[in-house]
Parts: C-alpha cells; structure tokens; sequence
C-alpha cells in the first residue's frame, strides 16, 4: 500500500515515468513442421514496437515490445516451417520470390494493457493483438488472421513495472500459442497448403 | 518461565487460527519412484481468478522437502519444454485430452525425457469474505501511536486433479478448504493476530498429496 500511495504521490507531483521492457524465454513450440519453404518480413514498426500510454494519478508507461516480438516469432516460425529466411517487404524480386512458397507478415495490430489500480483486481493484465499477413510469392495478399493473446501477473511477486512485462509476455506467448495450433486450420492457409503440396506433387 | 511465557503468548497473539477441511478421492492405485517426477500447475483462466503462484510454489516447496521428497520439475521449465500445449487456453481440460495431446509429434517423447509420471492441476484462490472495524496510526512532534481494531476473514478453497501420465487418467482428486480471521489491534504499536489459511490450505494440500502419491493401495 505504502509503494501504491508513493507512485501516486510521486508521479503527481513529477509526472513519473515507468519504462517497461518485454523480456523473457523463448520457447521452441513442439508442434509439427509444415512442409513449406517462406520468408518473414518483419517490418520496422514491428522490431521496434513501443505503446506509450498515459494513465491518469499513475504517470506515464512505456512499454517496450519490440525486441521479445522479434526473438519470439522468429523462433516461433523456425519450429512451424520447413525452412525460414527473413525476406524484405513484399512484393519481392522474382529471383528471391521463388526460393518460396509465400511469405508471412506479422503485425501488432493492438496492445492494452489495465493496472490493479484500473481494474479494481490483483494483477496487471495485457493484451495483444496480431495480425498474420500471408501472400503468395508473386507478392499478391492470400488473407490475413488476427490472434488476440492475454497475460496477467500478480504484482506481489514481481515489482510493478516488471509485473506488467511479465503479464505481456504471458500475452505474447498466448498469442504464439494459438499461432502454433491454430495456423494451419485456417482456410486460406488450409488452401494455400493444399495447392503448395499439389504444386510440389506436380514438379 | 516468565521470557517462555512471553513467548507462547506472543506466538499465539501473532499466529491467528485458520480452521481447514481436506477432502480426497481416489479413482486409481498410485506410487511414485525416486526417479520419477511431479509437476505442480496453476490454473490460469481469464476471468478475474486465477490459482496463484505462489500457492503453487508454497506446494512444490513442501513436496520437495521432508520425509519422503518428491522429485519436482518446475511449472515454468515444463510449460517451456511443451510448448505450446500447457498454455492457458490450449492446455488439456480433462484427463481425458491427453491422449490427443501424446499423439502430438514430439510430446511423449518430452514427457518421457523428463520422467514426469504425474500432474497436479491446482484449481483454486484465495479471497475476503468479511472485513470491518477501524484502525489509525498518527504521528506528531509528541510523539505516535497506532488506535484501533480491524480484522478481514480470508477463504483459502483449493482443488488437486492428478493426471497420471503413464495410464493417462484421473487418479484422484484432492480439496482443502480453510478459513480464518486476522486481526490488526493498535494499542499505541500495531500488534497483527494474523491467520494464514491460504498457508494452512497449502501445508494441508501438500501433505495430503504426498500421501496420495507414495501410498499406493485403493
């Protein structure tokens, strides 16, 4: 209570600012690997992803979601696919566009996240939304998925700052979570699978 | 006899009483090897409950030690090693999943890797159900002190479901329920009667779950 009533005060008085960086293991998923052959483009916005948000009687927050993104979902891939290379934005050139079979674009489409003092709970809680971006590798857009990940954390076990990094990355492994065992039921990559695979038969 | 009364009196003043109720069933014949491993895990969900962490760690801690220790692989390091299967929302709900789950490329061989016979899903929370009374501490150029009386009533409710993953089935389950009243008194210097039932649900639970896992008959 005495460190809630301090940061009140303190971030009244100064406007505080509490900086917080994503970090934590990145697991490699066990799932099995699509026999496909993609490239990832992983934007500038992307590597470098920071929300900053402004919360009334709480100071500023800066969180930094860039780096653990990047770690994560290039590891994430590497365990789903055949082969991975990082590629530049599409559409690519036709030399580099048929060492694959398409490539995949991920994008934070939103991040929130509510502090005890908001939610009236006992954790910090986090939430991330990204959409996964597929084209073909003539660079012609095939469909998108968007995956909504959650996290929380009590704060007692960690500090406040470091809670809501910890209930972030909760959110970016929920959001993988589903990325892994969801990713190939979607249609459009059920589709993209099936003519990749009736492609390679025919060669 | 004076310093030894004091300190009985102090000892019952700072520990409250916690009242906990176990219950178990058991569904199969159980028994753990010194080389085979337990994994304690909390459940998460997404509503504004989830089984602490710390519960969950006060569990492996008491396990891990005593008469009968019990090999332990962390939640965190199996939750890395399979993943993404023991995520919240992806995690098996029932026993019953998991042999969806072992046909999955690679997840028997992890399970197998780390010897793990069985899972303990921890079920559970620990909330306030009653609060009163009034307390204030003032301080001066005069001098302090602490007035007042406020106490909070704590329920501590718990459930165990343990998987065992050689047969894959529901050996058993096991509950603690416990209850009790803190108090925080202040005669000048606050003096806290202090209950801990999320504490005595955890000694409770763990006991009760090592006897479950060595003790092997129905």
């Amino acid at each position: 209570m005495k460190v809630i009533m301090g940061l009140v005060v303190g971030c009244t008085l100064t406007g505080c600012t509490t900086n917080v960086t994503v970090e934590g293991g990145v697991p490699t998923p066990v799932v099995a690997k699509m026999p496909l052959h993609v490239g990832v483009y992983f934007s500038d916005e992307f590597k470098t992803f920071q929300h900053e948000e402004v919360i009334e009687q709480a100071g500023t927050w800066k969180v930094n979601l860039g780096a653990q993104n990047v770690a994560f979902f290039r590891n994430l891939f590497d365990a789903m696919f055949e082969s991975v290379s990082e590629t530049g934005e599409p559409p690519l050139a036709e030399s580099e566009a048929e060492r694959f079979d398409g490539i995949i674009v991920p994008r934070v489409a939103k991040y929130g996240f509510l502090t005890p003092q908001i939610s009236g709970l006992n954790f910090y809680s986090a939430s991330i939304e990204y959409e996964i971006v597929l084209y073909d590798s003539a660079g012609e857009r095939l469909g998108s998925w968007n995956v909504v990940g959650y996290g929380k954390s009590e704060p007692g076990v960690f500090g406040h700052g470091d809670a809501l990094g910890e209930a972030t990355m909760l959110a970016i492994r929920d959001g993988g979570a589903r990325i892994a065992t969801n990713l190939a039921d979607q249609p459009e990559i059920t589709q993209w699978l099936a003519s990749r695979q009736s492609g390679h038969t025919e060669e | 006899m004076n310093k030894y009364l004091t300190m009985v009196v102090v000892a019952i003043m700072i520990s409250g009483c916690a009242s906990t109720r176990l219950e178990q069933s058991r569904n199969a014949n159980t028994g753990i090897s010194a080389d085979e491993a337990l994994v304690i895990l909390g459940r998460a969900s997404y509503n504004d409950r989830q089984t602490e962490e710390s519960f969950t760690q006060c569990i492996s801690d008491a396990l891990a030690k005593g008469e009968n220790p019990i090999r332990l692989i962390s939640q965190r390091e199996f939750k890395d090693e399979l993943y993404p299967w023991f995520e919240p929302r992806v995690a098996p709900t029932s026993a019953e999943d998991l042999a969806e789950l072992f046909s999955q490329p690679g997840v028997r061989d992890r399970i197998n890797e780390k010897n793990v016979r069985y899972l303990a899903w921890i079920d559970g929370d620990t909330i306030t159900i009653d609060q009163g009374g009034s307390f204030s501490c003032t301080i001066s150029s005069f001098g302090g002190g602490c007035f007042g009386m406020t106490y909070w009533e704590q329920d501590a409710s718990y459930e165990a479901s343990i998987w065992d993953l050689e047969n894959l089935t529901t050996s058993g389950n096991i509950s603690a329920d416990s209850t009790g009243t803190s108090y925080l008194a202040g005669l000048i210097v606050p003096i806290p009667i202090m209950a801990r039932p999320g504490n005595s649900a955890c000694k409770g639970l763990a006991n009760q779950l090592r006897e479950f896992l060595v003790d092997a008959e129905v």
